[in-house]
């Protein structure tokens, strides 16, 4: 398929291209939000819980009184650094023993599955919380906790899609002309796949920044005073009453970006012909 | 048909026992042991080596790993987790009735989203490409995107602060009737509801159209049998083995869902009793929960592959063969 018919496809959708709006948006505040935020975000510099609009405090305070816009506009980077690295490295372990389970199958590919199997039958946060009781809470172990949680699940996809390519006449053709086992993964298999890997990496990217930010409102993710949406979101609820906004802008937040991912990302899968909803969980 | 019946009991059998090593390891042989884990910084400055020591022999923790794990897995699969290191509670008299109440609310849960996302996945799959589908499509990604505690807490402003209908949190002791349970579970259900029935009337909606797609379907199709028919008694039958064939990935979900809605509204099921015990580095406790839910879900996993087992034709054939 060529690339201009895939861009005429997101075009036409508009939903793909809200999704992709909202994630422009998002990684632009991101990344420029140390320069653009008007306060430092751990310095108390008003009146706590001033409302939205009051002067000098776009958005008003938190609690003990920092600017709740420039904790807002950090407060997605934490968690985004997080998800990317835990994703990528799962993504890219999930390939390698998806792919390599597929050609070498027999034993090896046994092994895996059960792993894979074993893997899926611990919920996510369950996980984490395991890993969290053990090794105590960091942004360490949370990207190892989540990047393993994500694994089974992506080795399946991947996995499956593989199967379709390793009896196909090129990948036999050169097992035959006895090209390294090493050659064939890089040179046959792995661009073969890469397309379902994009799809499982944006797929994925966009529900663990959900689950790191669960995580954080649980008190198992990234922990104070770094700011957090879903650390601001836990906090906010104890002030519920007398300041819904600081529980509301938050979730506005996360869930702009979360969503915009989600459109963003089905729109890629069906522009390319894959159907998104099976590779969710 | 029977040697396919027991290799699949088998392997849910080798599976549980893996979970239990890898429960296990990741909590008390990796980083240490149990009172590694337990003990802060603080305990062991005001801790001396034989009080250490001496804890350590009354929990037993002296003894290698192996024998430890035997031990804690052949209790946990009849029914004891052990106790807490605190004070020394049994952890199933702990979580017997979070466990309870729990099950009530997966259940209202369950009752409700399976039956709403079949009809609205096997609606926007026939109507396909369609307006209706569209919209549908987007408002199912907009209704999983968004946190299940963002959710919650919304639900909280707009019926607790704003139009003060129901409490903020709910002040239920753990041990509450059935009834009680009842009147507080409508707004962490609702919470729950809301992204599961997004997520799961999409994977329906992908199963319902291949359905539509086979062989079978179109046979029906040839026969001259009225669209109705074809649709209400060949393909909404056939699109229930793709629903098992996804039952543990819901079950997985909604396990996660109770942990985060329980603490959003404070109601005392298994979710608040695993973050609690998280909190108190209670190794066991959180151990005893994540071995207990995953053995529920491969327990459900079986299930549903036994299911299929008996609907599918073509399974139950390639299997005997």
């Amino acid at each position: 398929m060529s690339e201009a018919t895939t861009w005429n496809r997101i075009q036409r959708s508009p939903g793909t291209m809200i999704g992709l709006a909202l994630v422009l948006a998002h990684a632009l505040v991101a990344i420029f939000a140390p320069w653009i935020a008007p306060y430092e975000v751990t310095s108390i510099v008003g009146f706590p819980m001033s409302p939205i609009g009051t002067p000098d405090f776009l958005l008003g305070t938190d609690n003990i009184g920092r600017d709740y816009l420039s904790r807002l506009m950090m407060g997605g980077r934490t968690s985004i650094f997080v998800a990317l690295v835990a994703i990528a490295g799962s993504v890219a372990g999930a390939s390698f023993l998806a792919i390599s389970a597929a050609y070498i199958g027999g034993h090896y590919d046994d092994i895996v599955m059960r792993i894979v199997d074993t893997m899926l039958a611990i919920p996510g946060i369950l996980f984490v919380a395991l890993i969290v009781t053990g090794f105590g809470r960091s942004e360490a172990v949370l990207i190892f906790a989540i990047g393993f949680s994500y694994m089974p699940g992506a080795i399946r996809v991947i996995r499956s899609h593989a199967l379709t390519i390793v009896p196909l006449g090129y990948v036999q053709a050169a097992r035959l002309r006895g090209i390294s086992v090493f050659r064939i993964f890089l040179r046959e298999l792995l661009p073969n796949c890469i397309e379902i890997i994009t799809v499982e990496f944006a797929l994925r990217m966009s529900s663990s920044i959900l689950a790191v930010s669960a995580l954080s409102f649980l008190g198992l993710g990234i922990s104070p005073p770094t700011p957090d949406w879903g650390l601001m979101i836990a906090e906010a609820v104890k002030t519920i009453y007398a300041a819904p906004m600081l529980v509301l802008l938050p979730s506005l937040f996360i869930s702009t970006l979360v969503v915009g991912l989600n459109l963003a990302s089905d729109g890629l899968a069906n522009a390319i012909g894959l159907d998104a909803a099976r590779g969710l969980n | 048909m029977l040697m396919a019946l027991v290799r699949r009991l088998m392997l849910s059998c080798l599976i549980l026992f893996m979970v239990a090593v890898f429960v296990f390891a990741a909590t008390e042989v990796l980083p240490g042991d149990a009172l590694d884990v337990y003990l802060s910084s603080d305990d062991l400055a005001v801790m001396s080596e034989a009080d250490i020591d001496e804890m350590r022999q009354r929990f037993g923790l002296d003894r290698p790993a192996w024998v430890r794990f035997w031990e804690w897995f052949s209790g946990a699969i009849f029914g004891d987790l052990g106790k807490t290191l605190i004070d020394e509670r049994d952890i199933v008299d702990l979580i017997w009735h979070p466990l309870l109440n729990s099950v009530i609310l997966g259940a209202i849960i369950t009752a409700i989203t399976l039956p709403t996302a079949f009809t609205i996945g096997s609606i926007t799959g026939y109507k396909r490409g369609s307006r209706t589908d569209a919209a549908v499509s987007t408002l199912t990604i907009v209704g999983y995107s968004i946190p299940d505690f963002v959710i919650g807490n919304v639900l909280i402003i707009l019926f607790a602060v704003w139009l003060a209908l129901f409490p903020a949190v709910i002040f239920v002791f753990s041990n509450a009737s059935t009834s009680e349970l009842l009147a507080v579970s409508l707004l962490p259900a609702l919470t729950v509801i809301i992204g599961h029935v997004a997520h799961q009337s999409r994977l329906l909606r992908a199963g319902f159209i291949e359905t539509m797609n086979s062989e079978f379907v179109e046979r029906a199709r040839l026969s001259g049998l009225s669209e109705r028919r074809v649709v209400l008694r060949h393909a909404l039958p056939a699109s229930v083995i793709p629903m098992l064939n996804s039952l543990a990935l819901y079950v997985a979900g909604l396990l996660a869902g109770l942990v985060v809605v329980e603490r959003v509204f404070g109601y005392p099921g298994l979710g608040r009793e695993l973050i609690e015990a998280v909190a108190r580095r209670e190794v066991h406790v959180v151990q005893g929960i994540t071995f207990w839910s995953a053995s529920f879900i491969i327990l459900m996993n079986l299930l549903a592959d036994l299911a299929i087992m008996a609907l599918d034709p073509r399974v139950r054939s390639a299997k005997s063969a």
